[in-house]
């Protein structure tokens, strides 16, 4: 009885852990649902058209997010179609030519760099990149400097040294010993590679440039200087070299601020919060599941 | 050509073309560190980071700055920490062993990482600083980046658990130990490391980003030490780069621009050579972390 009524020193380790468990919990439920319920309204008013509809002009009470949608798409594909090929190359040519200290060595700077803040990527973007596209598009007689073109292009180099090391990590934790197997049966070595080591690791490299694509895509200061922030762009493909508009820069535009009187604009503000919810839960999703982490 | 030297020559170009992506990916990365160096280099002087800014960016130094960032930093952590370490207590020792808890709060952890962190600033703007009527707050911006550190600290936490010895698990329940007091006897005493390394990961990541402070916590000057919650915005280094790279033109602030940016980028380079070790083994349970 004595002992049975002797208090266990650490039970109140669960109420602790409730109590800390509450914020986060709650934080991570509630976002999404208050973006919805913020932007109930702007779905009643405009139906389907709010994903659908390319004209946002919010003054008439017109809001369509597709050439947004358009733009964030354009930008991180062009990112990612930019980024894949030569972050992949390089995570490869690391790991199978540099071995031990040099290529910790590699691995370090590649951290080092997808460490670098985007702020910093826009202002290289600002100071350099800008002019050298206007006067690479010479040609083509941009308006400016600033495109969608542009953003994609300065997102491809913010995203390469992220996709290079989580590629590197998949290499990394590969089972290594069917690739000795092949050696050991003659391959040589860039047979191996390509029929045993990159196939074994190839869904957690798709799932390495889904995570690359899936920051790309929520990616908001370094796109927010270069891409233009013009409304309105059509949806077509010479419309990548022209100004244009983002789901992320849109969100992080004094819209934001315009919007704090106006509820109906404000709600179509947080729909377009509600859209880039849902396409980046949608990325890392799959990529997770590329990953073999099933949900 | 004979099939062995065929192969030979196959050899040859696969790998020529390998490192022919490498170079090619090497030299946006030259490009990046290169300028940032060349540019940011000459200003950054000890008179640089003592003297507040003045002339609108175009005089003075980043003073303000560096200590309006300390200041969201250390916020973050101390809103992040402990929740950082309840929740990895819940998933990953609390929790039945491969119950659903633990699947379902690993996936979200992971999700949230991937989240754009503009979200996290305009969900604390609408709660905090508009329906709570905080107004910009250092408080506020704080929260928003402990959010967004959160996952990184929680799954270090986790990582430490999760590699608990075996052994000293056995031992402590052959002592007769319950589920709650293996835990505070075991496993608590191995999370301060990966709380520390974690947070210093997450602090890393959340020591330049802009995103999450915009409509937050910032405003570009004329901000001193708060004193106060409400309405008691601070200055910020990676705010002040946002805001002169769209704004200021003259020759004097751009030398000041790239010296604030190579400030930046050796905060966070430093908080995450700390830990890149702990960043590796990471790796090995959270693909994609």
């Amino acid at each position: 009885m004595r002992f049975g009524r002797r208090a266990d020193p650490a039970a109140p380790l669960h109420v602790w852990a409730a109590l800390g468990l509450l914020a986060p919990l709650l934080w991570a439920l509630a976002m999404p649902l208050t973006f919805l319920w913020q932007s109930l309204p702007a779905w009643r008013h405009q139906g389907l058209d709010l994903v659908a509809g390319a004209q946002w002009f919010y003054r008439a009470e017109r809001f369509g997010a597709a050439s947004m949608i358009f733009g964030t798409a354009a930008v991180s594909l062009i990112a990612i179609a930019l980024a894949a090929p030569l972050g992949l190359a390089a995570a490869v040519s690391v790991h199978s030519c540099l071995r031990g200290r040099a290529g910790l060595m590699v691995k370090a700077l590649m951290e080092l760099l997808a460490g670098v803040p985007s702020v910093v990527y826009g202002l290289l973007g600002v100071m350099m990149l800008r002019t050298w596209m206007y006067g690479l598009l010479q040609p083509l007689d941009p308006i400016s400097g600033d495109s969608l073109l542009t953003a994609g292009v300065l997102l491809a180099v913010m995203i390469l040294p992220t996709l290079a090391t989580l590629a590197d990590d998949v290499l990394r934790s590969a089972d290594a010993r069917p690739a000795l197997a092949a050696r050991g049966l003659g391959l040589t070595r860039s047979e191996t590679l390509f029929s045993v080591t990159l196939p074994g690791a190839a869904r957690g490299l798709w799932a390495a440039v889904l995570i690359a694509l899936g920051r790309a895509l929520g990616e908001t200061i370094a796109v927010f200087l270069v891409v233009g922030r013009q409304d309105n762009q059509p949806l077509r493909l010479s419309s990548l070299i022209e100004p244009g508009q983002t789901l992320t820069s849109k969100l992080g535009g004094s819209e934001i601020h315009i919007a704090a009187g106006d509820s109906l604009h404000w709600s179509a503000l947080m729909a377009l919060a509600v859209i880039l919810l849902a396409i980046s839960l949608l990325t890392t999703f799959l990529g997770l599941r590329l990953a073999g982490r099933r949900p | 050509m004979t099939p062995r030297r065929f192969r030979h020559v196959r050899q040859r170009l696969a790998f020529g073309l390998l490192f022919l992506g490498f170079a090619l990916a090497l030299v946006p990365l030259v490009w990046v560190i290169g300028s940032v160096l060349r540019l940011g280099l000459p200003g950054l002087d000890p008179e640089f980071l003592l003297t507040p800014m003045s002339g609108g960016g175009t005089a003075g130094g980043v003073a303000g700055q560096i200590q309006g960032t300390l200041i969201l930093l250390a916020t973050a952590f101390v809103l992040c920490a402990p929740c950082a370490l309840a929740t990895a207590l819940w998933i990953g020792a609390l929790a039945p062993a491969g119950g659903r808890v633990r699947v379902v709060g690993e996936h979200g952890l992971h999700i949230l990482n991937a989240m754009p962190s503009i979200l996290f600033g305009l969900f604390v703007m609408f709660v905090w600083v508009r329906t709570w009527g905080f107004g910009k707050s250092w408080l506020a911006g704080g929260a928003a980046l402990a959010m967004m550190m959160l996952p990184t600290t929680t799954l270090a936490v986790l990582e430490r658990f999760r590699s608990t010895p075996g052994e000293q698990l056995d031992a402590a329940a052959g002592l007769g130990f319950s589920r709650a007091r293996v835990v505070t006897a075991v496993m608590l005493p191995r999370a301060w490391i990966g709380l520390v390394t974690g947070s210093l990961l997450g602090l890393a990541r959340a020591a330049g980003e802009t995103a999450p402070i915009l409509f937050t916590a910032v405003i570009f000057s004329g901000a001193g030490f708060p004193d106060g919650v409400r309405e008691s915005p601070v200055l910020a280094l990676p705010y002040h780069i946002f805001v002169m790279a769209q704004d200021v033109h003259h020759p004097d602030a751009a030398a000041r621009i790239w010296s604030s940016a190579l400030l930046l980028v050796l905060i966070g380079s430093l908080l995450s050579l700390a830990v890149f070790p702990l960043r590796l083994r990471l790796y090995a349970s959270n693909p994609g972390f």
